[in-house]
């Protein structure tokens, strides 16, 4: 009896030693954060990060979910998702008041179907997914629209994203409808013209799309603009092309879950985060573009001029945001399968 | 009595283990897969088959074929390429022996997702294996390795060749070879010899080798996505998009009970086999 009380003080202690400390609780993509800003942050606040990762918004959703209260304070969910958490009351409105910082953020990032007002949700990184070719291999000139994937020349050479949402918007766009459609009339044609896009396609990857790119294993296909520019410190020949229909755009966003401990705390460390010194730390460390206007100003000359990850603002009005599509991603589902199964 | 309980322990953790992170979460996924879908709670406890009606749809057992002639071509490659080795191996001088299946298993100690990755490095385009047949005049082009059929069955049987050479080399080293002397001197030729002794002594090794290939090739879909660019949807990619993309639940549950229903027919019949091995026939004798 003595020996398991032992035990129980000494398994206790540290929860006991620290319970004392406040702490935020923060729920994040993996390698999304640069870990001196979380050292900086506990340091000039006294306040202790509790720190989680995840791999996708559907892990996060989902342990969201299950957690009713005493949960994570801050999570970082994408657009679509933020719709969905919005409408689920997951998420909690925001007090601008205690978020000074935010005066920072691209404004042309702000006020977006999926979340007007940014009543719930503070863009924190951002980018697009476009065309890229290898112009080694393709003239950039002669590429300007998606139905230029569909070129026969490009057989077994086409990469596309591993990712429902993104090839049928792509698809979907290719025929002027908007990427976001619930219409499954429209779903059906994207579907059927994806599958004549078939024989083209060599990889499906969503992951690391510059990878095939850089292997010589695709010429053309779809890629996030952050991987243009991480494929360009290896090779110069990825180009981005923003297509005429448009871009796919996303963005992660940083909300305070309804199951939160500590509001206050949430706060503080999203408005530490809006502080242009720390965007531009996370965006050199992460590698995407930054939300944050001032911080992208900070940024050396080559990164903010480099239009794959910084594009202009034609092509910002021209693309589109992802959003959720509630039920409608039951009917994308069962044509992905279709498409898959081929 | 100290070592009874030490027994007790021993065995009542590792139950205690089972039950929670196996048959409670498996108890989770059968319950499941008999509600309803719910777009805001996930599942509504209403008791429905529908779950295991949607997974009787073409798409599904299109994906369950092609997962099981998968699984079944990697058993098949892996057991003609396994068999001849260990039956090699066994005849080799003690100390080579060890060497060889050491080197069997140092790969082990690696993530097979890394050595995956490895094999990518090989195969692509621009790659060693493409870059030296390059240089030495072999080939123009490079060749097509990479996201093929080819890759894919490579990759499986390379992850998965390990467990079809230890139980066939275990079973092969437990060889009577005065039986096959005694069948030499008898008359027989070297096919019989095969065929009726060799083969159905080491039955039980290519049962058990068979089985601890097949199973895993049924559930590994990363290699399929890296090697053979996911442009085929596997069971396993089945059930994580509808987990984690239309969160229907009951679907994904149904076809995770379904997957589990193949794997345990296909144990039983492991379990025949083995028992039909210790029982009858030759098996005694050896």
């Amino acid at each position: 009896m003595r020996r398991l009380l032992v035990v129980l003080v000494l398994v206790l202690l540290p929860v006991l030693a620290f319970g004392a400390k406040q702490e935020v609780y923060v729920f994040n993509w993996t390698e999304y954060i640069d870990p001196g800003v979380i050292k900086q942050f506990e340091q000039e606040t006294g306040i202790k990060v509790r720190y989680s990762t995840y791999d996708s918004n559907e892990a996060m959703f989902a342990k969201l979910k299950l957690v009713k209260k005493a949960g994570y304070d801050v999570a970082f969910p994408s657009t679509y998702y933020v719709e969905r958490m919005r409408k689920l009351n997951l998420i909690q409105p925001l007090d601008k008041a205690k978020i000074p910082n935010m005066k920072h953020i691209n404004p042309s990032l702000l006020n977006k179907p999926y979340d007007p007002g940014n009543a719930y949700s503070i863009p924190y990184m951002w980018g697009s997914s476009a065309i890229g070719v290898n112009s080694k291999y393709v003239d950039p000139k002669g590429i300007t629209s998606w139905n230029d994937l569909w070129n026969p020349k490009y057989k077994g050479k086409v990469l596309l994203m591993d990712d429902v949402r993104e090839v049928f918007a792509m698809s979907l766009r290719s025929m002027g409808y908007s990427g976001n459609t619930t219409d499954s009339a429209q779903i059906r044609k994207a579907y059927e013209k994806l599958l004549k896009l078939r024989p083209n396609v060599k990889v499906f990857n969503s992951d690391s799309p510059r990878q095939p790119f850089l292997n010589n294993e695709v010429v053309i296909g779809q890629i996030w603009g952050g991987e243009v520019y991480q494929a360009n410190q290896e090779n110069r020949d990825i180009k981005l092309i923003y297509p005429k229909e448009g871009a796919i755009f996303w963005a992660d966003n940083m909300v305070i879950p309804g199951s939160a401990r500590n509001v206050g705390l949430a706060y503080k460390f999203i408005d530490f985060l809006c502080r242009p010194e720390v965007a531009k730390k996370n965006c050199e460390y992460i590698g995407y573009a930054t939300t944050n206007l001032k911080a992208q100003q900070m940024l050396d000359a080559r990164t903010k001029n480099h239009k794959a990850v910084y594009p202009d603002d034609a092509e910002m009005k021209r693309g589109e945001f992802q959003s959720d599509v509630g039920e409608a991603i039951m009917t994308y589902e069962k044509y992905w399968e279709m498409l898959k199964t081929q | 009595m100290v070592r009874s309980r030490f027994r007790n322990f021993s065995i009542g953790s590792t139950m205690l283990w089972i039950i929670i992170f196996v048959v409670v979460p498996y108890i989770f996924v059968v319950l499941f897969s008999f509600l309803e879908r719910d777009p805001v709670t996930t599942v509504a406890w209403r008791f429905t088959l529908a779950g295991y009606g949607e997974i009787l749809s073409p798409v599904f057992l299109k994906v369950c074929w092609y997962s099981l002639l998968l699984a079944l071509g990697t058993t098949v490659i892996s057991l003609l390429v396994a068999y001849p080795f260990a039956f090699f191996l066994v005849r080799l001088p003690e100390a080579y022996r060890r060497i060889l299946l050491l080197l069997m298993i140092i790969p082990f100690w690696t993530s097979s997702l890394i050595r995956t990755y490895a094999l990518v490095i090989l195969f692509k385009a621009n790659g060693i294996i493409n870059t030296f047949l390059l240089w030495t005049g072999v080939i123009d082009e490079p060749l097509n390795l990479l996201y093929t059929q080819t890759a894919v069955f490579v990759g499986l049987v390379y992850t998965l060749l390990p467990f079809m050479v230890l139980p066939l080399y275990t079973s092969i080293h437990k060889l009577d070879w005065r039986l096959i002397d005694a069948a030499r001197d008898l008359g027989a030729t070297s096919r019989h010899i095969f065929f009726r002794i060799i083969l159905p002594l080491t039955m039980p090794g290519i049962v058990a080798g068979s089985t601890m290939v097949f199973l895993p090739a049924l559930g590994l879909f990363y290699i399929p996505d890296f090697l053979g660019g996911a442009r085929s949807m596997l069971i396993g990619n089945f059930i994580k998009n509808q987990f984690l993309t239309t969160g229907n639940w009951p679907v994904g549950s149904a076809a995770s009970v379904f997957l589990t229903l193949i794997m345990c027919l296909f144990l039983y019949v492991y379990f025949l086999s083995s028992r039909k091995a210790h029982t009858g026939g030759m098996g005694d004798m050896a």
